[in-house]
């Protein structure tokens, strides 16, 4: 419980060193005390929090608050030296490295053993072995640094993404339509087509909506055209999406629970975490042969499935015959509640063993408070990346100078040569019949 | 006299289209590698032709083995490399078609033949049941989703290969064509070295008693094993690489290859489409994976690899987009990226075990 408040007072600690370190600039002497009271508070709150943590080892599982206070004391110390830490957690350079080492850390996740594996392995005789279990090498995933290392990387994506906003917010919705000559022609492609004039733009709008550009006219005689306009937006739903996932992996983390229960045939257990009781009336398995040129050479079990029902107080919540890939999913809270924070209790059938005294089904039972957030953040993840890279933002401006010269610019945020084939297809085209145009009046 | 649609002779004749796919892989292989250094235009419609031929071959084998096995061929290492060097081939002759690319036959058609050879030495019969995991719609949505990222990284990787060759060819460095395709080569060599290696390894099966998953504990012998068979890969491919660098240094080749505008674009495309469809294809096997085991990511090395994948095209697409990387150091990231690529879809089956390790793809 005293975990839960902490966690909100890491929270707003955390905006503070971010938005102070934004503004501190140099160092006035009042910034320096603010970072010297930040530091000191978040160094205590640390080493009180780990002392604690590391005494009841079998306590409450603290490393993703231990981890995020890490962090903030570490950037209040850069803001005490005197570092511009809201600079330091906006920049690219800061994301790119991040990215590097998470994925050098997982390769070594990858390479070494991972959790209860490492007491069956050679490692355990190895005379470096301590030293690697003491680093967390043995634990990478779940290890403190590593987690603090991912809060790094989502306060430096949230900066970015605040960063971005504006700028994406202007492209998308209040586009510059109305545009000087001089803009036009200081575009990464421009052109200038002589003496085309109101018929060259014609001709322009009309190749350039067979092109399915959207045509806005403007004010003051100019005219953009754009196509993607979403492709900003896109990409900033793509990169909200790791927030909402990491949000929801937390929660899940904190307030949900993973369990194995394994129930013999007949059996009624409890779930360890919750009120509920599990019966298994009957586990079936069904075995397919292993045929090899034409002969059996064993067989493998290709189906298990157990009849399972839970209780909760003694009541019946519901029976069904659970399967690998057919889970139990149960709400036990009222519905609305279950659908928003997905309070569903999840019976998987896991695997299954042969004991002394029968076959025993394992179960996986659990509960992920995260999982509404985290599958939102999947769908805003697969829909913001292909809207993002598939229809980037193009976009042409064309303006009839006064001596009849039709001016046409364009810029793209990606996929230059393809954009580059587009505007090149828009000019050859008035040039072409422009040029017939000549003739004919000739 | 048997019913001549019998299983067994169905799962023959199976075996028999296959291999004349690879063997006529193989010829084109010889075919296209003689269009490239002749320019004689017959050669490339008898190879084409040939080409099309074995790719009718190769497709009633995967339909055989998908009516024999009575589920979609991805399943294990045979059917999905199988079904890879499909659609290498097959993409590429629809290519042709449109697009005056039969040059490049000189490096798909290898490489198709390469992938479906391996297939062939890890053949597995059709009647070895899927496991109870497998069995789910998502199989064949993860799996193609997948498969097609890979291809897209495949040909990023060729492009920005071509790349680096056209570049230094302008700019008459031959010592740099002879260095990337030594590079090329002896990274080949290693890969392929390592994995020889690993598979002569005899690694002890520990199984975590809590989680249930499953890890290979390796003997100093057995690194011996995995690093000597690299380093042997190592030696005699960087050989070759040298001969095919000598072979490519040739003014008159870079007459041949695309220009660098376009190998740039093509290779930023694969990556740009490669990458949503990676995206995809893990926040599939996420929603898989939370509705056969209840967790939706548990650091199994299949996943954090293809996480790495990830990330490294992720950091390619920013230096690219907001960092303004062009030309050679994107290609470079493009050209290493297959080997992240390759690490995830065969390396970690063989050198890791885990949930994935039944699965292949």
């Amino acid at each position: 419980m005293s975990a839960d408040k902490s966690a909100e007072k890491i929270e707003t600690k955390n905006t503070e060193t971010a938005s102070a370190g934004k503004a501190s600039n140099g160092n006035s002497s009042s910034d320096t005390l603010f970072y010297l009271i930040l530091v000191v508070t978040l160094l205590l709150t640390d080493v009180v929090l780990s002392f604690y943590y590391y005494r009841n080892q079998s306590g409450f599982d603290m490393r993703w608050i231990l981890a995020a206070l890490d962090i903030s004391t570490i950037l209040s110390v850069m803001g005490l030296a005197g570092k511009r830490v809201g600079h330091f957690l906006t920049s690219m350079k800061l994301a790119m490295t991040m990215l590097f080492v998470i994925a050098i850390l997982s390769i070594i996740g990858t390479w070494l053993p991972q959790g209860e594996a490492v007491l069956e392995s050679g490692w355990v005789k190895n005379p470096l072995y301590d030293v690697y279990r003491t680093l967390g090498l043995f634990n990478v995933y779940q290890s403190r640094w590593f987690l603090a290392i991912l809060y790094l990387l989502a306060f430096n994506l949230s900066f970015c993404i605040f960063k971005r906003l504006p700028t994406t917010y202007r492209h998308t919705l209040k586009p510059r339509v109305d545009v000087k000559e001089k803009f036009i022609v200081n575009q990464p492609l421009a052109s200038v087509v002589d003496g085309a004039g109101e018929k060259g733009m014609g001709i322009a709008r009309q190749s350039l909506s067979g092109m399915r550009y959207r045509i806005r006219p403007g004010q003051t005689g100019s005219v953009m055209a754009e196509k993607g306009r979403y492709s900003g937006i896109a990409s900033i739903a793509f990169h909200l999406s790791f927030l909402l996932i990491g949000i929801g992996a937390m929660l899940g983390a904190v307030f949900g629970f993973d369990e194995t229960v394994e129930i013999r045939e007949g059996q009624t257990v409890d779930v360890r975490g919750t009120n509920l009781k599990a019966t298994n009336y009957d586990f079936q398995i069904k075995y397919t042969d292993v045929m090899e040129e034409g002969r059996s050479t064993g067989s493998m079990p290709t189906k298990y499935s157990t009849d399972l029902e839970v209780f909760s107080d003694g009541q019946s919540l519901e029976r069904k015959v659970i399967t690998v890939n057919g889970p139990l999913r149960i709400s036990t809270y009222n519905p609305v509640l279950t659908f928003l924070a997905s309070l569903k209790v999840n019976f998987h059938q896991a695997s299954y063993y042969q004991s002394d005294r029968g076959i025993v089904s394992v179960l996986q039972v659990n509960q992920g408070p995260g999982k509404s957030l985290i599958y939102l953040g999947f769908f805003l993840m697969m829909g913001g990346i292909c809207f993002s890279l598939y229809f980037p933002h193009r976009r042409i401006w064309l303006k009839v100078s006064d001596s009849d010269q039709l001016l046409v610019g364009g810029r793209t945020n990606r996929a230059k040569v393809t954009f580059q084939r587009d505007f090149e297809r828009l000019t050859s085209e008035l040039r072409v019949k422009m040029g017939q145009e000549d003739k004919a009046h000739g | 006299m048997g019913n001549i649609f019998s299983h067994d002779l169905l799962t023959r004749y199976e075996e028999i289209l296959f291999i004349v796919a690879v063997i006529s892989y193989l010829v084109c292989s010889g075919i296209f590698i003689w269009y490239l250094i002749s320019r004689n235009e017959k050669a490339a419609q008898l190879g084409t032709i040939l080409l099309t031929m074995g790719l009718v071959a190769h497709t009633v084998a995967l339909a055989l083995r998908w009516g024999t096995s009575g589920h979609a061929p991805m399943s294990n290492t045979y059917e999905s490399l199988s079904l890879f060097g499909w659609g290498i081939v097959l993409f590429f002759l629809i290519a042709q078609r449109f697009y005056p690319i039969r040059a490049a036959g000189a490096l798909v058609v290898p490489t198709a033949f390469l992938i479906t050879s391996v297939a062939g030495v890890f053949y597995q019969g059709p009647d070895i049941p899927l496991a109870p995991a497998l069995q789910s719609i998502w199989l064949w949505i993860h799996v193609t989703i997948a498969m097609l990222s890979y291809g897209l990284f495949a040909l990023a990787f060729g492009a920005g290969f071509l790349y680096i060759i056209q570049e230094n060819l302008l700019k008459k460095n031959y010592k740099g064509v002879v260095t990337a395709f030594t590079l090329l080569f002896a990274a080949l060599g290693l890969v392929l070295g390592l994995w020889i290696g690993s598979m002569l390894a005899e690694p002890v099966t520990v199984q975590d008693p809590i989680t249930r998953t499953v890890g290979n504990d390796y003997s100093f012998s057995d690194y011996f094993r995995i690093f000597g068979g690299g380093f042997i890969g190592l030696v005699v491919l960087l050989g070759l690489g040298y001969f095919a660098g000598r072979g490519a240094s040739k003014r008159s080749f870079s007459n041949i290859l695309p220009s660098l505008d376009v190998l740039d674009e093509v290779s930023y495309r694969g990556v740009a489409f490669g990458f949503p469809l990676l995206t995809i294809g893990i926040v599939t096997g996420a929603i898989w994976a939370d509705q056969a085991w209840g967790r939706w990511w548990g650091w199994d090395p299949k996943e954090t690899w293809s996480f790495i994948t990830w990330l490294f095209y992720g950091g390619y697409l920013h230096t690219r987009l907001t960092m303004g990387w062009r030309g050679k150091h994107s290609a470079i990231l493009a050209v290493v990226g297959l080997i992240v690529v390759l690490i995830t879809y065969l390396g970690v089956n063989f050198f890791f075990s885990g949930l994935h390790s039944y699965a292949t793809g």
